[in-house]
Parts: C-alpha cells; structure tokens; sequence
C-alpha cells in the first residue's frame, strides 16, 4: 500500500468534518475550502506522525491550525482572546438559575428559532467559543478530543461550551424579540 | 442555587446549525493535491537516498572501473556506467528529474520529436505499477539517448533509449553499486533501465 493510499484510507474518510470546522471557522466557502486543502497537504507531509493515534481529531487539529494561520493573515481581528480564567464563576451562576428543561420558556423559545437564526447567532459568537461548540454539537467530539484540537485545559472546554452556550442563547433571544 | 458541573446539552445546536458537508469539487482538489505532493515526494525522497549512495559510489566506481575496463565487455562496461551516471545525476540535480513532467504518454512521446533521431516507445506501464513521470534528454555513450522517466512506489526509475546498433537482445539484469540495471533491444530500440529497485521487480518493466 502506498504512502498515498494509505492517507486516503485514514484521513479521507474525514474530510466532511474537516470542511465542517473550517466552513465555520472561516464562515466562507471558498476560504473554508483553501484552508482545508491546504490542511490535507501538510497532513500528508506529517502522516507518519499520526502513527496508530485516531485520525479525525489529528487532522482537525491541522484544520483548525490552518484556519487559524488563515484567519491571522486575513481577518486578524476576529481572533478574540478569550478571558478563560474570569469564566467559570459567571458560567455556574447562568447554570444554577436554569430551570427544567421541559417548562422552561426559554428552550421552548429556542425550539422554534429556525436554522437560519441560529446559524447566522453561532457565526457571531466570537471564534474561540463557536469553535468549541461546533466540535462538541455538530462533530460530537469529547472534551479531551477537543481539549488536544484546541490545545486548551478540558475544564477551559468545558466553561467555554457553557459560556458559548449562554452567548448563543442571549443572541437568539435578542434576535427573536427584535424580530418579534 | 445549585451548583451543576457542565451541561446539560440542550440538542437545538446540533439540530439546527448546519452541518457544511465538503463539496465534491474540494474532495477532488484535495485528492490531486495529495497525489501531487506524493509524487514530489517520491522525488525528494530518492534524492535524499541517492545521495547517500553516491558517497559509496564514488569509492566503488573507481575499484570497478579498474577491475572491469581491463575485461572483454568493456565498450559494453563504459556504456552501463554512462547509464548509472545518467540516472545518479538525474536523481541528485534538483529540479532536473525530468524536462517534459506527465503522466501521459501522449504528451511525453511527441515531445521527443525534433530532439532524437529517433521515435522513443514511451510504453504505458502503469498496469505493472511504473507510473510514468516524464521524459528529458540525457547523455550516453557520447550521444544524445532519451531518458523516459518512472516511479514505481517510491523509487525512481530511469529507462534510457537509443536505436539499437545490433538486433533484438533478451532483457539481461546486472547490478552496479548497489543499483539494478536491466539492458534489452527490441523493435530497432535498445533500453536501459536503472533503478533502486529490487532486480525481481525492475525486471518486469522488459516483459
């Protein structure tokens, strides 16, 4: 088996998800697309460092550090840091007043947003949060997998989902009352 | 107020943001893409190996020399070096592996014509795993021969051609400083081919 069968065996399947987290990162189809060729070409060069590990968040890992690159040299001022440590506190407190899921308004509320309010809430949340949250919902990694993607601490991903969380919700409520 | 640890997922993410699925268009990029850099990196990747072959080649051409050229075959000994010179300097000069880069046939034969007196046959042997490169022009024996260039996984193999003096001659292997050499004549046209690659496999490209 060739070098270059072999990575269309392992890393090809993934592709999908690799477009996924760039489309989101880059929020552009044709800047997602550059990312993530580009991606693939390093990920071949540096294939034999992936040894038996698992392959998708391996070259998601490559993905995101080629959108970022990108996004560095393109659109430097989406790249937000993020206050990580002033989180955890505020995140808890938005936590422990939810009320139960089934007779909350607030998740009836969301139900009925449409795709396009919640696409157009998630690509306005600043890059570090929609990040986790795309990973986490729409690729279903784990917090460690997507702790070694991002290169973060598993309790940063895990304050950054809730926060991500809570922005979006704020954003799309806001959003649905301007609207309505 | 309760304290909960991170959280309760509430689904409306996953079912309402949407998933991109990569478009056909990229799949197709990113596979020539690859394909690409695994042929670049077939190249390198020989360069780097025959570099390191050339040390102990350069020691050993001087010992066989000395040996060979006193023997009968030695017209025929002088060509055979001419020929592993050709494919070591192909291999080591950088970005002079070939002059005409394709893997069509096609485009590689008709390039030769008006630079060698003669048609080189350029042969598809893609179905035995010799996926052509491409074609340049090279120096043997004090004439112009035409080097026709393959990869077979990640080896480089040099075919060089020129009109056959005598008649039709069965492939014949031979090994110098650690590379193969199989030399053949058939239809007017006598061959070369010089490679890394094991005897039992470079053989296959004269049946």
């Amino acid at each position: 088996m060739t070098r270059v069968t072999r990575f269309e065996d392992r890393v090809m399947p993934h592709l999908d998800a690799a477009y996924n987290l760039a489309r989101w990162l880059t929020r552009n189809d044709d800047d997602a697309q550059d990312v993530v060729q580009e991606a693939f070409v390093r990920a071949f060069r540096f294939f034999d460092s992936l040894r038996d590990a698992n392959a998708r968040p391996w070259v998601l890992a490559i993905v995101r550090n080629a959108a970022y690159s990108w996004m560095e040299k393109n659109r430097p001022a989406e790249i937000v840091p993020i206050d990580d440590a002033g989180l955890i506190d505020a995140d808890q407190e938005s936590i422990g007043h939810a009320a139960p899921a089934e007779s909350n308004p607030e998740v009836i509320l969301l139900q009925s947003a449409n795709r396009k309010l919640v696409n157009q809430s998630l690509e306005e949340l600043p890059v570090a949060l929609r990040e986790v949250l795309v990973m986490r919902e729409l690729e279903d990694l784990s917090y460690k997998e997507i702790a070694e993607i991002a290169d973060i601490p598993i309790g940063t991903v895990m304050s950054r989902l809730s926060r991500g969380r809570a922005m979006l919700r704020a954003t799309i409520e806001t959003r649905m009352r301007k609207a309505g | 107020m309760t304290l909960r640890t991170p959280t309760p997922e509430e689904p409306f993410i996953a079912r309402d943001a949407t998933y991109h699925k990569a478009p056909e268009a990229l799949r197709v990029r990113v596979q020539s893409a690859v394909a690409r850099e695994g042929r670049a990196r077939v190249v390198h990747v020989g360069r780097r190996t025959l570099a390191w072959g050339l040390a102990f080649a350069t020691v050993a051409a001087v010992s066989w020399n000395l040996g060979a050229m006193r023997g009968r075959d030695a017209a025929q000994d002088i060509v055979t070096h001419d020929v592993l010179s050709a494919h070591l300097r192909s291999v080591m000069t950088t970005g002079r592996l070939v002059d005409v880069p394709s893997t069509d046939r096609h485009e590689v034969k008709p390039w030769f014509a008006g630079r060698v007196d003669f048609a080189p046959a350029v042969p598809d042997l893609a179905a035995r795993g010799f996926i052509l490169v491409g074609g340049r022009l090279d120096v043997v024996d004090g004439r112009t021969v035409a080097a026709v260039t393959y990869r077979y996984r990640l080896h480089v193999v040099n075919v060089f051609e020129r009109p056959a003096k005598d008649g039709d001659q069965p492939p014949q292997s031979m090994s110098r400083q650690g590379y193969n050499i199989v030399h053949w004549s058939r239809d007017g046209i006598e061959r070369w081919a010089v490679s890394d690659l094991a005897a039992g496999e470079l053989a296959a490209i004269a049946e």
